[in-house]
């Protein structure tokens, strides 16, 4: 249980360093990239926060977590294409 | 050399352990990495390490895991099972959704190919 605490604050140190790229990036397509990588990452900091507080209703996030983001991906590319979405 | 089953467990532990400090690296390296690329086109790299082995193997090292804590009672099987679909969903989807925004970057010149040798699909974009 020690070290599932550890590798949290090792994931929260990630998430921190990935959010400045998220806010401040220099262009629009690496604060989505940042943004991707936050999100995979936080599904594992879900998991191990719900095996640490042994609270088995966290772990239902993490799957339309995952399927947003790839949601994110698509529009933003389609977005960049096309000029508008068409949806 | 045989195995009893109550030594199980304790083996399943350390490999869950294992795949959890190998993601926790993984992560570093790459919230590290998108800060010392230069380029988008660099950072798909330090986001393919983020995303596969930063999430991939620490969830299936944390379904792993997940088994061996008695304290979740029968729910223990309820987030191993989702852990795992979670890394699938992730191992299929994070490589398709890094292309498509490569292709819709590259398409809408808002990234320069820095250091470029030959550019065939837009020769302006290259240096």
């Amino acid at each position: 249980m020690e070290l599932i605490l550890i590798v949290m604050f090792i994931y929260a140190i990630a998430i921190l360093l990935l959010s400045i790229i998220a806010l401040k990036g220099p262009t629009i397509g690496d604060q989505v990239l940042a943004i991707d990588v936050l999100t995979y990452i936080s599904l594992v900091l879900f998991t191990l926060l719900s095996i640490y507080l042994k609270q088995p209703l966290l772990i239902v996030l993490v799957i339309p977590l995952a399927f947003w983001v790839y949601s994110l991906d698509i529009y933003i590319a389609k977005y960049l294409e096309h000029g508008d979405l068409g949806a | 050399m045989v195995i009893s089953v109550l030594e199980i467990p304790i083996i399943l532990r350390v490999i869950g352990s294992a795949l959890l400090c190998l993601g926790a690296f993984a992560a570093l390296v790459s919230a590290i990495g998108f800060h010392r690329f230069k380029n988008f086109y660099l950072r798909l790299h330090a986001a393919t390490i983020g995303s596969i082995w930063g999430s991939v193997y620490p969830l299936v090292g944390s379904a792993i895991l997940a088994i061996t804590v008695e304290e979740l009672g029968v729910y223990r099987w309820f987030v191993a099972g989702a852990s795992i679909v979670a890394a699938f969903i992730v191992l299929i989807l994070a490589p398709a959704g890094s292309h498509a925004l490569a292709r819709g970057v590259h398409k809408a010149k808002v990234a320069r190919v820095k250091p470029c040798i030959a550019d065939k699909l837009d020769p302006e974009l290259c240096g």
